[in-house]
């Protein structure tokens, strides 16, 4: 294991030193089998068993399983808080029920329906999401569980009130193979089916896309992700998911009325979810076994004070174990067989040297600019950061920009990257102007930046966080680019990116958004805190960029030997305005600019 | 015709009001740590609960002991509330997480309580302050002391949080934590102040307001979310919206009851709440913290 491991540090150098053992990561995998045989287990064990009675109980739970597992997936994957899962199910419920039970349509029809209505009732969260997030989703959902009974009843010439609504029907509960009805079957199926689904969508880009945008909306805009898209997505998916629930709980109960989709259900699944371990995919599971059959099933004497206890569990979980009951064992887990980190944690020099075997890329002399930015001002209140800045970028070049603090270099990124809005003045990229356009549609169009705080997250692997930049390019890898992916997939594909130095995690942090393909990359202090040795080889890779890849470079650095070194051209700010710009010889013969390298080395 | 219109203005005010004391309730505690305490709606029932136990048919001396008294304890209990709150959070109070999970169990732990010792009853009070005649129709004395205790508090905050050391210290909280704890502001105990003071303003609100509301335990909810619609509506932080916004929603509220019938006003205020969200997130009145650049 170590030696597959090593590989790709032996091609980078001679010194090697890294944990024995197996790593893994994650325990997806493992926890997605053992979540499957448990609902196997549970689904179909009681008909094999002829007990009827666990039989009926078990398939309530089960679909209390996948309605968990959809809002766990929404929680943590997409970050969102719904307080109202509970509202969500009943419509679906109420879907088939109002098409099939009193209606009399076809079940196909009854099931579309529920699908349909939950996701309307879906639309009600996944519309604001697309502006906000957090608790103010909270109470929009919080909202839908009080008032969706409250409409039941209202409308109960469709509903029929509190009387509900009874749909039996026995062609599916009527035994198949082995004392299995269809029905079981069916219940047995679908909770699979969602922690499948939520596997799959957080192994794909999707998911990946969709945890950034939930982590760091920043991060997510400047890979291309529209964080509020994300949100309203996968209310979206998760109310399509839970309206299927909803239609199966229809016949697993019997009978539907207002009273089964209180806002108290609404708040049990929310517990369940956190009890078991939120963003762990065997969490939910765990979860309805804590909060839901032990106090209904094996404790009966104690429903009356079922709240106040599930109230007192979750406030507990939270103070004590944040992470859940499997969460807890998977954050022990983790650190036992965790592994990267040290000096070869992450080095550049793979990429840049498969860099340096690419013929360099000429760029004509007289290519039209990438950027250019035309007289841009950025005011805070009275501040005024940018004062008419003027600033032109040719394609593959290294434009160094350099001034004081405060003299508006991350102002001048922030707003070429679209994160903030110019008060007056305009730009173009890649010919096109750019002014209005949001920074996720900028980043699409081929721009990529780092942030003086990297944004490495800590729940993906080392190379995960690499992928995030594959997920956002537009064209497929070159060959040679595709084979060092794989060699940096196999060598960091376990590794923790919580035990890289700082230095390490900025490099990984440039490597993402190397792999995004950009046209155009904004660095924005990119040295600081580097090593010596990783400052060598972060120059060297910067020069391969612009050289053999054609990537134009604004490199925003406190350290002007480094600019100095690599620059092709180098523009000077001074409270917001452009004082010299041009290439670092004429520079240094420019008056104007001369007091920033007294005491320096091109003084 | 205007005698109904001022009923509904009168009546949408006082119940404004006390959306607007919620989301008052809502801003100290959020400006000073960043949480939204969704049981502020409980708190409110619990001064409720309070009311109707402890003063009752009372004298107005007894009433008002007994306010004091109420709006003590509960100050102590949302203190300790905002400290089990904090506990995980070791400063970093944007973790959204953990506190929505520990303010929702809260709110939903008092529910239960009060559903365990009271069952599911909505209790009626009666207040110290007679009922009077507008337009001819008997109005609840508590509908003024609602009004009331919304402009004495927007005052008496204002003044607390621009005019008195601690208070400027919460106010410096909500700029910027760091730069307040670099300042050698004790942050810790300026939130749990703040806690505290949300719980009196709560609680208070719901002892002298219990004659008009619906003392039960399942209510609780309801004013948590209208006073949350007041404070986004206000822009979440800011008193003068929420002085505004409260009585807007009031107003709305009571206006939908008059056209469509009460049953509704619950989806009223949902779908206010999303529309709100989708088109002015920040709220009609702005932040009224300076937003980081």
């Amino acid at each position: 294991m170590a030696s597959q491991h090593n590989s790709l540090a032996e091609a980078a150098g001679p010194e090697v030193s890294l944990p024995a053992g197996k790593g893994h990561f994650k325990s997806d995998g493992l926890q997605l089998r053992l979540g499957i045989l448990l609902i196997v287990l549970t689904g179909i064990g009681p008909s094999l068993l002829g007990n009827s009675y666990w039989e009926h109980t078990f398939q309530l739970v089960n679909i209390y399983i996948a309605v968990a597992v959809l809002q766990n997936f929404l929680f943590v994957d997409a970050g969102q808080k719904s307080f109202g899962q509970g509202a969500i199910l009943g419509l679906g419920a109420y879907g088939l029920a109002i098409a099939s039970g009193i209606h009399g349509l076809p079940l196909t029809v009854g099931v579309l329906a529920a699908v349909g209505a939950a996701m309307l009732g879906g639309l009600l969260f996944a519309l604001p999401a697309l502006r906000v997030q957090g608790f103010h989703l909270g109470f929009a959902t919080l909202s839908a569980a009080i008032v969706f009974p409250q409409l039941l009843i209202q409308f109960d010439d469709v509903t029929r009130g509190i009387n509900g609504i009874s749909l039996y029907l026995p062609a599916l509960t009527k035994p198949l193979v082995l004392g299995m009805s269809g029905l079981t079957l069916l219940v047995t199926a679908v909770p699979i089916a969602a922690l499948l689904l939520h596997y799959g969508i957080r192994n794909a880009r999707l998911g990946r896309r969709m945890r950034v945008a939930a982590e760091s909306a920043e991060a997510a805009r400047s890979l291309g992700v529209r964080p509020g898209f994300m949100r309203a997505l996968a209310f979206m998916i998760v109310s399509a998911g839970t309206g299927i629930c909803g239609a199966l709980y229809v016949p697993t109960v019997g009978f539907i009325s207002p009273q089964g989709f209180l806002v108290e259900l609404s708040f049990t699944l929310f517990f369940v979810v956190v009890v078991g371990g939120r963003g762990q995919l065997l969490g939910p599971i765990i979860g309805i076994w804590v909060i839901y059959i032990v106090p209904n099933v094996l404790l009966v004497q104690l429903v009356e004070y079922r709240l106040l206890i599930y109230g007192f569990l979750t406030l507990a979980v939270v103070i004590v174990f944040p992470d859940g009951l499997v969460g807890t064992i998977e954050v022990r887990r983790r650190k036992r067989f965790q592994r990267g980190g040290g000096e070869q944690g992450f080095r550049l020099a793979p990429f840049t040297e498969m860099l340096e075997k690419i013929p360099p890329r000429q760029v004509p002399a007289e290519a039209a600019p990438i950027l250019e930015v035309r007289g841009a001002v950025k005011r805070f209140g009275q501040v005024v950061a940018l004062d008419g800045v003027d600033l032109k970028v040719r394609p593959g070049e290294v434009h160094g920009l350099i001034g004081a603090n405060g003299s508006g270099k991350t102002s001048l990124l922030n707003v070429i990257s679209g994160f903030s809005r110019m008060d007056g003045g305009s730009y173009s990229f890649r010919g096109r102007d750019v002014t209005r356009l949001s920074a996720s549609s900028i980043a699409r169009m081929g721009l990529g930046r780092t942030f003086q705080t990297p944004r490495i997250f800590t729940d993906l692997s080392v190379w995960d966080n690499i992928q995030l930049g594959l997920d956002a390019r537009p064209t497929p890898l070159a060959p040679e680019m595709a084979a060092l992916a794989e060699r940096f997939k196999e060598a960091y594909g376990e590794d923790n990116p919580g035990l890289l130095a700082h230095g390490q995690r900025r490099l990984l942090e440039v490597i993402r958004v190397v792999f995004a393909d950009p046209g155009l990359v904004l660095f924005d202090e990119p040295a600081a805190g580097l090593s010596p040795a990783e400052r060598v080889e972060f120059s060297r890779l910067l020069r391969q960029l612009s050289k053999r890849l054609g990537m134009a470079v604004i490199l925003v650095e406190h350290d002007l030997d480094l600019v100095w070194d690599i620059a092709d051209r180098i523009t000077v700010l001074e409270t917001g305005s452009v004082v010299a710009s041009g290439p670092p010889q004429q520079l240094a013969r420019d008056p104007a600019v001369q007091h920033l390298f007294v005491g320096g080395a091109h003084a | 015709m205007l005698s109904e219109i001022a009923i509904i203005v009168i009546r949408g005010v006082a119940i404004g009001a006390l959306f607007s004391i919620i989301a008052m309730s809502f801003n100290i505690v959020h400006n000073a740590t960043r949480i939204l305490n969704f049981a502020q709606g409980n708190i409110f029932i619990l001064g409720g609960f309070a009311a109707y136990f402890l003063a009752d048919n009372a004298g107005l001396p007894i009433w008002l002991a007994m306010l004091l008294l109420a709006s003590l304890v509960i100050a102590v209990l949302v203190a300790a509330q905002g400290w089990l709150t904090l506990l995980p959070l070791r400063g970093n109070t944007s973790e959204q997480d953990s506190w929505m999970i520990s303010t929702v169990s809260v709110s939903v732990i008092i529910a239960a309580i009060l559903m365990l010792l009271y069952g599911p009853f909505a209790y009626s009070v009666s207040g110290p302050v007679p009922a009077f005649r507008i337009f001819g129709v008997k109005t609840p004395g508590a509908f003024i002391l609602a009004i009331a205790a919304m402009l004495g508090w927007y005052l008496l905050l204002s003044w607390f949080l621009r005019r008195t050391f601690t208070g400027l210290a919460i106010s410096a909280l909500s700029q910027d934590f760091d730069a307040a704890r670099a300042a050698g502001l004790s942050v810790r105990r300026l939130q749990l102040l703040a806690f505290g003071i949300s719980g009196v303003i709560a609680g208070s609100a719901g002892f002298m307001v219990a004659p008009i509301i619906s003392v039960s335990p399942d209510a609780g909810l309801r004013y948590v979310l209208n006073g949350f619609i007041a404070a986004v509506v206000g822009g979440i932080g800011n008193n003068t919206g929420a002085l505004i916004g409260g009585p807007l929603v009031g107003v709305m509220a009571m206006l939908m009851a008059y056209k469509v019938g009460g049953a509704y006003q619950d989806l009223a205020s949902l779908i206010v709440l999303v529309v709100i969200l989708m088109f002015w997130p920040q709220g009609l009145f702005g932040r009224a913290t300076a937003r980081r650049v």
